[in-house]
């Protein structure tokens, strides 16, 4: 759904490391060396932002429109 | 007992501890992961919630935030004077949450707290609370408390916190053909090859996994790892609540009160 603020195994903060994550991820950078530089060593804590799919981003789509909808 | 300071930074303590034995190491250990106190949220109390996610869900959300933690100003809630299941100013801290978005998608992050102590805030500012809809809105009033590991995870003041035996590689020179098979099979690149033999670098990155000697195709085998049991490799990487330093004096006080407390009893009785 949204990002997990701590990581599931060990409990490292993570949450706010994410946007920098998908951003530089996105502009084409390797993922290894993003989380690397991120401070993110252990395996258990890359996989939470390597596996990690932000699908609110998709919900919140469908009330982005039910806004239209509504009179004003 | 000989400490020396191997790494040291913000969040992270690396140790070599010498002249000790395991079961003091896995004391330290077990206290520092379940009975140093931090500060997380414990109560959520959500006036008003119409994002797309739900209460308890944020509620959840709230609590896993890591808040920077004032050990010597606040008291456990067990032990406070106030006896209150509520709490006082002493053992409570409350913190509002109120964002809301007229016409365009915002995050709500960390920063949109406001304790009512300025020192007890979230470690980081970036940190995605929810995200929230034109027309959506959050308000939410949250308690945090002391609290440890040992109760809830949200607790822990430490991310990692563990020790290795002190790794002990040696290569027999006579041995050792030079085949190079140790050095590209070792996970933390501690072999190199110098000249004509097999040189050790950096050893306390060695995890003892032995990988090198199943390389080895001599036999006997060229190289030999091992550990000292009374050296150790002690580190602790704190989520930001405390200084590392800090959750290891915390650790070694509450040992102190602990067998204080036990010669007490046997007095006593």
């Amino acid at each position: 759904m949204i990002v997990p603020v701590r990581c599931f195994t060990c409990g490292k903060l993570l949450g706010d490391k994410w946007e920098e994550f998908s951003r530089r991820v996105r502009e084409g950078e390797d993922a290894s060396k993003v989380l690397d530089d991120l401070g993110i060593n252990r395996y258990c804590c890359r996989r939470m932002l390597l596996s990690h799919v932000e699908i609110i981003d998709e919900i919140i789509k469908f009330h982005e429109a039910g806004k239209n909808l509504r009179p004003p | 007992m000989n400490i020396q300071i191997i790494k040291k930074n913000d969040i992270s303590l690396r140790l070599l501890i010498e002249d000790t034995n395991a079961a003091f190491m896995n004391t330290l250990r077990r206290i520092v992961t379940s009975e140093v106190p931090s500060m997380a949220i414990d109560d959520v109390v959500i006036i008003e919630n119409s994002s797309t996610l739900q209460d308890d869900f944020l509620a959840h959300r709230v609590g896993l935030v890591p808040l920077k933690t004032d050990l010597d100003t606040y008291n456990l809630p067990e032990d406070c004077t106030c006896k209150s299941e509520f709490g006082c100013n002493l053992c409570r801290v409350s913190l509002a949450l109120e964002a809301e978005t007229e016409d365009h998608t915002i995050t709500v992050y960390s920063s949109h707290f406001k304790s009512e102590n300025p020192v007890v805030v979230p470690v980081s500012d970036r940190i995605p609370i929810a995200k929230l809809a034109p027309s959506q809105k959050i308000r939410l009033e949250a308690y945090a408390r002391l609290g440890k590991g040992k109760d809830h995870a949200r607790w822990q003041p430490v991310s990692m916190c563990a020790y290795k035996y002190l790794p002990i590689v040696i290569v027999n020179t006579k041995l050792c053909d030079l085949c190079g098979d140790c050095i590209k099979i070792c996970p933390k690149n501690i072999l190199t090859k110098a000249g004509d033999k097999i040189e050790i670098r950096n050893v306390l990155d060695c995890t003892l996994c032995q990988d090198c000697i199943d390389a080895c195709k001599k036999n006997p085998k060229a190289l030999e790892v091992s550990w000292n049991e009374n050296s150790f490799i002690f580190e602790i990487e704190s989520t930001g609540v405390l200084t590392p330093e800090r959750i290891l004096k915390g650790a070694l006080s509450i040992l102190e009160g602990k067998l204080k407390e036990f010669l007490d009893q046997l007095v006593v009785k």
